[in-house]
């Protein structure tokens, strides 16, 4: 990072950044948690996920206010006003994946009270989970490393997982057709499933967010032309 | 003569004198005057030519590159030298200083155990290579970084603050999931601190493969203690229970007390073979006895309902006769309970390629591959429902694999769904012995 004049400013910086890298270190517990209770069925582990939502929402409020402070108070420009308007941004989408971790848990719960027999394709969402959280993974190491390629890298990954969510859902449907006893379970599991998927879409907004903040070019809404083009 | 004076000599030698005695010479013929105008002019030189060669030798101070400076004379020369030697020494110290730290840094690379050192404000100083694999932390990239922004485990930025030396921290690889790692950390002084990582993967598998044996077996003497525990509370509320029906749960009941203890005698097997390394006592073993023995039992289990086949071509075995027999005896009523009636069952004793083989074949149902590599594990089953019908312990293959470990054996299983297995015990020449 670059030297200021003033070096509490540098370590207020640092502080935000370490604080929403902690948020995510969080958040990327809580998917795997929910991911992994949905393939066990431990009941307990999902209430604990449902419970630890509330913590990442008091990091979100705490996070929000120290930007809001910190523009207040130092004014930042360029590179650092950058980095502060994506911290804002990061967080939000940090809060819904752990709301989304949530949202798994809560489902999973439930399929597992009504005591399903047999949940389908449960390996298939396993193996879902484990590209969301994966991505979730590189997209905080890129914002810890302000590592551009590693970013572009978490956004290309995106199209795998809208790929295994389409072949969840064309399964369950084939499923729901086979016999329609099934629908509600069936219902439940795509929706964990929608839920996993959104978390990617989650890791690719915070991708997208540590180019800008390095390069300060937006790439958002671009296409993969656009983001390749974002040189330092 | 000490290196101060001779350093006093030269210099009174090249610069007193000479212009010393100039000047008495000019002053002796022209005048005091004169004298004192040489003398001064005289040491003017001097120290000017002085002047020079510090000059020289500080330009050469700078930039050492040739091992001494050639235009530094006289007065100098001296301190040149040893200023010239001081380097030399210096810099072969210096040398050995890299290549020891070197050779450090090597053998700190080299070490299995994950090492970061961070400073007061946790900014990472220095990992080794293992840290890459433990943490994601790795040099140069990460160099300088803070590391809670690496380590984002909830809870280590507490730990961090606040260390337990004796209740390390557990972080899950980042990589793969299924490793795990212990972080400990020790403070270096005032100003750093060391964070170690230990994988503690398989410390961690183990302890869960203790409780699952534990739940395992738990679970395998409750289902049978039920089953008793019912029957005993139907005998003492119902008082209008016929001879006939009394007579058959008796015997139901009786099945699973059998069945509970041959469960407890294979535990009890299986934890005196673990205990030991190698068989009480080893005897020549004849394997036509044995498997004649065999044979008969495997006659009284299958109650004729299978064709049976012994083949016995081959020499005495050394060996534990009692082992040998429990190993053999598992192999051959796995055989009788996996094959529906009908079915063939060949047991053979042969020499093959200088190995002793006893080998069981059957045409019985046949064991999918993916089960095959874990057959041998406590409690595994292929398929849970059919095993316990047929009385099967689910230790039978772990103690077979125990006995024949004991023995230096290998066993080899070969299975095809539908058509048959065949489960054959490979023993090491030496313990063959002539026949006679």
């Amino acid at each position: 990072m670059n030297t200021h004049l003033s070096k509490q400013f540098d370590l207020e910086l640092e502080n935000i950044r370490t604080r929403i890298l902690q948020m995510g270190g969080l958040v990327e517990r809580q998917v795997l948690a929910a991911i992994e209770a949905f393939g066990t069925g431990n009941i307990e582990e999902m209430q604990q996920v449902i419970r630890n939502d509330r913590e990442v929402d008091a990091y979100e409020v705490g996070i929000d206010e120290d930007c809001t402070l910190l523009i207040a108070r130092r004014q930042p420009t360029a590179r650092d006003l950058r980095l502060v308007m994506a911290i804002s941004r990061i967080v939000t989408d940090l809060e819904r994946s752990g709301d989304k971790a949530a949202k798994i848990a809560n489902k999973s719960r439930k399929v597992y009270r009504a005591g399903a027999r047999r949940i389908p394709r449960i390996s298939d969402v396993e193996h879902c989970g484990q590209l969301a959280t994966d991505m979730l993974h590189g997209a905080l190491d890129a914002l810890a490393r302000m590592d551009v390629d590693a970013a572009r890298q978490v956004i290309g990954a995106d199209k795998e997982i809208d790929e295994a969510f389409n072949a969840i859902l064309r399964q369950l449907v084939t499923y729901m057709m086979e016999d329609p006893r099934t629908i509600s379970e069936a219902l439940d599991v795509i929706w964990i499933a929608k839920a996993i998927e959104r978390v990617g879409d989650h890791a690719t907004n915070i991708a997208e967010n540590v180019i800008y903040t390095v390069s300060g070019i937006d790439v958002r809404h671009t296409g993969p032309a656009a983001r390749k083009a974002v040189r330092e | 003569m000490t290196p101060r004076r001779q350093w006093l000599a030269t210099a009174v030698l090249t610069g007193v004198l000479p212009v010393l005695a100039t000047a008495v010479l000019a002053g002796l013929t022209l005048g005091a005057d004169w004298g004192w105008a040489v003398a001064a002019l005289g040491w003017l030189f001097v120290i000017l030519v002085q002047l020079r060669e510090l000059s020289n030798l500080a330009a050469w101070l700078d930039a050492p590159d040739s091992r001494e400076p050639a235009n530094v004379r006289g007065f100098c020369s001296e301190l040149v030298r040893r200023l010239g030697r001081r380097l030399r020494d210096d810099s072969r110290k210096l040398a050995q200083a890299e290549a020891g730290l070197h050779s450090f840094r090597e053998a700190m690379d080299a070490v299995p155990d994950g090492l970061v050192i961070i400073d007061t404000q946790h900014r990472i100083q220095w990992s080794n290579r293992a840290a890459a694999v433990h943490l994601g932390i790795c040099l140069p990239r990460d160099g300088g970084a803070i590391i809670e922004q690496l380590v984002r485990a909830p809870g280590f930025a507490e730990y961090l603050g606040n260390p337990d030396v004796n209740a390390p921290f557990v972080v899950q690889s980042p990589a793969v999931r299924t490793r795990y790692y212990a972080v400990r950390v020790v403070s270096l002084g005032e100003h750093s601190q060391l964070l170690v990582s230990l994988d503690i993967s398989d410390a961690r598998r183990v302890e869960s493969m203790r409780s699952t044996f534990v739940a395992n077996v738990s679970h395998e003497l409750r289902t049978p203690l039920t089953v008793v525990s019912g029957f005993l509370e139907h005998f003492a509320d119902d008082d209008t229970m016929t001879a006939e029906q009394r007579q058959h749960f008796t015997r139901l009941m009786s099945d699973q007390t059998t069945r509970m203890l041959s469960l407890v005698d294979d535990l009890l097997t299986l934890s005196r073979l673990e205990s030991e390394d190698a068989p009480a006592s080893e005897e020549e073993v004849e394997m036509d006895d044995l498997l004649a023995q065999l044979l008969a039992e495997a006659h009284s289990l299958s109650e004729g309902r299978h064709r049976l086949e012994l083949i016995c071509d081959g020499q005495a075995l050394q060996g534990n006769r009692k082992e040998l027999h429990s190993a053999f005896g598992n192999l051959v009523s796995n055989a009788i309970r996996y094959t529906p009636a009908g079915g063939d069952i060949r047991i053979e004793w042969r020499i093959r390629e200088g190995l002793g083989a006893f080998c069981v074949r059957d045409s019985g149902v046949g064991i999918p591959a993916e089960h095959l590599p874990r057959l041998t594990e406590r409690f595994y089953r292929v398929d849970r429902g059919r095993s316990r019908d047929s009385g099967g312990t689910g230790l039978g293959l772990a103690i077979v694999k125990h006995i024949l470990l004991r023995h230096q054996a290998t066993l080899v299983v070969e299975s095809q769904v539908g058509k048959g297995s065949s489960f054959r015990a490979e023993f090491p020449g030496w313990r063959l012995k002539a026949v006679g």
